[in-house]
């Protein structure tokens, strides 16, 4: 993922910003940059220099690169309006979360939306929670680099599709980070995965197996990070028509598990899965 | 209901929560003992394919609705209509119109010639299985130190009716339309003269090492790979496959299904003035061997493994049928099948039961009214792939009914070379099962064939039905000509989940 991550990095760089990519580190944000920033999104035209200078130098002094400074802008415009009181504020949250300088800059570069948070109590124990599952800060950054709308996520939801993964799918964190399994509703990766499993291509890991011990199974990245049509005939090997009609009708068995058990809870079919 | 949980709470034993992985462990239940079966069977017949029939058996089936022509026809044909299905019936017509426009362009002979000249690689597949499976068993028995030590385990396991076989009557068994499981788990222990030592040669001979060619306590063992060699591929009985007249599709009959790819459900069925149940649900490849069967107008038809009765209602439906007697060998059964039919027909007690409908209790084996059938329909008793896969009860699979499911070949073989016995010189039987094993398939039916030849000197037709299949390719999904011998299947294929069900049709010539 890092590899992947610093190769969409510099290839960023070169597209957007081609002719500085050779100097060797911008200080000063010149009037080009900002015409070529204006470029690249016309919405940043109504803002007045002053305004630019103003918030160039807010985030210079958190750290941030003018080539950092300058993608963050172009992706989120309305940046350059808020105040910097309000910016620094961001930015403290963020580190709060004690990702270290160098990831949480490149994870705001990557989705400069990040920084419109303001409520800390509610990121910190997002943060907090998603570190209790996952086991370090720095799963949770290469979590939130793979699925950033875990943000927008309530903890039930999270909770429900972690769980699905460590308990039923049986699969372990560095696997989990990879992926943006976690962007997926959780009825989509429960189809993918039952899907797999009724192919017969998707072996559960037993219980006791050595975590290391290589499987054959799918990476759950190729699961997850795939439009249906190439996890079709990519990964299971079958064709669209056939993964659209298991869809509706496993999304038809499933209700109609659900309301047997609410009108006899306590019946006792112990059923397949 | 009450129940006792519900009244009494019973005492946790797992205070923390099942935690250990012994306990949170999926213990095995029979479908999934089903589903390791088939994935070492089927995965080795169809290959590549069988993920998907796999993902298909496993997901819900899909349903085609039979129109009850004694309750307000019209009325559940319009109902059905607004829903968006659509009658088998036009769906044929449309095929046919396509098919005749099509052979004007260019001929279309070429598809029967590839049916008749096919070459059967899956006779070289199960080979390879029963060599396979026979290797597992012999890996099981003996460990594999045991070659280190220098002996070499034996090619093949023999258990004790085997070895007297081949010592005692080694050519003429071989020739025999098949060995009797039944039979040999029968037959006597016997000793064995070889490995007796005789006290006036002195006990030196005791040491002498004597390797072991049978295993005790396991006289009644019935090995996996035995299922297999049920099997067989030499003809020697005159085999005669011609195409079948064309198919006439009953006019009164009507029935409904949904487009390839859709899956949206029926309504259940409701009462109509007539007090009977307005359609019947069933699954969309049982209607097939009923309407490939054509009963006539005045025919008389034995329905030899009849319950739950789906196939029989179709016959009925389709007003040709003279006399029907539907036979089953369990009572339950065919109480289930009494239920249905008083469901469905109308009048049922003064008009049908008894009169144009005779239900017969017994083993379809037994049954003995020889040449006095126009048509029957055998849907033998089989592995029912899809039942078997889904629920826990009544499963052949379950470790105790091992020897019934590795000899449902011969009984199988057993009740249809009797019913071509029951047939009328001339008259026409299908055979079906709801299984994709090609031993249940195209082996009982050369079993079947062979044993009516050499017993009885009946000479039959195969009726090839690839014609008829060819009309129904928008509705069903077919296994491709070539993989079958003596008949067709539907495979289960998601967006047209019906079946499996195979079926051959025969015609007894003399």
């Amino acid at each position: 993922m890092l590899r992947k991550l610093i190769f969409n990095h510099q290839r960023q760089q070169l597209k957007c910003l081609a002719t500085k990519a050779t100097l060797p580190k911008l200080v000063n944000l010149e009037p080009e940059h900002i015409e070529e920033a204006i470029k690249l999104e016309p919405a940043l035209s109504v803002y007045t220099p002053e305004l630019w200078r103003r918030a160039h130098e807010t985030f210079q002094n958190h750290g941030l690169e003018t080539v950092n400074f300058l993608r963050i802008v172009t992706a989120n415009p309305k940046l350059l309006q808020r105040a910097p009181q309000r910016i620094v504020n961001s930015l403290e949250i963020w580190r709060a979360c004690q990702f270290g300088e160098h990831l949480l800059h490149l994870l705001l570069t990557k989705y400069p939306e990040l920084l419109d948070v303001n409520d800390a109590h509610r990121l910190l124990s997002l943060i907090a929670y998603l570190k209790s599952r996952v086991s370090t800060n720095k799963n949770v950054w290469k979590l939130l680099m793979n699925s950033p709308d875990l943000l927008e996520q309530s903890e039930q939801t999270i909770e429900e599709k972690l769980n699905y993964l460590f308990e039923i799918m049986r699969i372990e964190v560095p696997e989990i980070v990879k992926s943006s399994a976690l962007s997926l509703p959780f009825e989509e990766l429960r189809c993918r995965h039952t899907f797999l499993l009724r192919l017969g291509l998707f072996k559960p890991r037993a219980l006791k197996a050595d975590p290391n011990e290589p499987t054959t199974n799918n990476r759950l990245y190729q699961l997850t990070d795939t439009s249906e049509k190439s996890f079709a005939t990519k990964i299971c090997h079958v064709t669209l028509p056939e993964y659209e009609a298991f869809k509706e009708l496993l999304a038809r068995e499933l209700e109609r598990k659900t309301r047997k058990r609410k009108e006899d809870p306590f019946s006792d079919d112990d059923e397949e899965d | 209901m009450l129940k006792i949980r519900n009244i009494c709470m019973l005492q946790r034993r797992w205070k923390s929560g099942k935690r250990r992985w012994n306990v949170l462990q999926h213990k095995k239940n029979n479908c999934d003992r089903a589903l390791d079966s088939f994935d070492d069977f089927y995965g080795s017949v169809y290959g590549g394919r069988w993920k998907n029939m796999r993902a298909a058996l496993l997901t819900e089936h899909k349903y085609v609705a039979m129109v009850n022509n004694f309750g307000d026809t019209e009325q559940t044909c319009s109902m059905l209509e607004m829903d968006g299905a659509i009658n088998i019936k036009s769906l044929i017509q449309l095929a046919r119109e396509r098919q005749e426009s099509g052979e004007v362009g260019g001929g279309e002979g070429g598809e029967l010639n590839l049916a008749t000249r096919a070459h059967y690689d899956i006779d070289g597949k199960l080979d390879a299985l029963v060599r396979k499976q026979e290797e597992r068993e012999v890996a099981a028995i003996y460990p594999s130190s045991a070659s280190e030590d220098g002996h070499v385990p034996p090619q093949q396991l023999k258990y004790d009716k085997e070895t007297k076989k081949d010592e005692l009557e080694t050519e003429t068994e071989s020739t025999e339309f098949k060995q009797s499981l039944t039979r040999a788990l029968e037959e006597d222990v016997q000793l064995d003269e070889s490995r007796l030592v005789d006290p006036q040669f002195g006990t030196g001979g005791l040491y002498e090492y004597v390797p072991a060619n049978r295993i005790k306590g396991m006289e009644d063992w019935v090995a996996e790979s035995e299922h297999y060699k049920y099997y067989q591929t030499n003809v020697d009985f005159p085999l005669i496959i011609e195409p079948d007249a064309t198919l006439q599709y009953p006019e009164h009959l009507a029935i409904y299904t949904y487009e390839m790819g859709n899956c949206a459900d029926f309504k259940p069925p409701r009462q109509c003035l007539t007090g009977v149940l307005s359609h019947f649900l069933m699954d969309g490849a049982s209607v097939l061997p009923p309407l490939f069967l054509q009963v006539q107008p005045g025919e008389r038809v034995l329905d030899a493994c009849a319950a739950p009765g789906g196939k029989s209602l179709l016959m009925l439906q389709t007003l040709h049928l003279d006399q029907l007697v539907c036979n089953d060998v369990q009572e339950s059964r065919l109480n289930k099948l009494r239920h249905v039919m008083q469901e469905y027909l109308f009048d049922y007690k003064q008009r049908w039961a008894g009169k144009r409908l005779i239900f017969s209790h017994n083993d379809a084996r037994n049954l003995d009214e020889y040449g006095s059938y126009d048509k029957i329909l055998v849907d033998v008793p089989c592995t029912t792939d899809r039942h078997v896969l889904m629920h826990q009860d009544n499963n052949i699979f379950k470790p105790t009914r091992i020897k019934e499911r590795l000899r449902i070949p011969e009984l199988q073989a057993g009740i249809l070379a009797n019913c071509l016995r029951l047939l009328k010189p001339g008259g026409s039987l299908v055979y079906s099962t709801c299984s994709l094993s090609p031993v249940q398939n195209d082996g009982v039916v050369h079993m079947a064939l062979q044993k009516v030849f050499t017993d009885h000197g009946i000479t039959t037709r195969i009726k090839d039905l690839s014609q008829h299949t060819a009309l129904l390719g928008d509705i069903y999904r077919f296994e491709q000509p070539k993989g079958l011998k003596y008949g067709q299947m539907v495979l289960p294929y998601l967006p047209a989940n019906f079946g499996p069900m195979y079926f051959s049709k025969i015609m007894r010539d003399t």
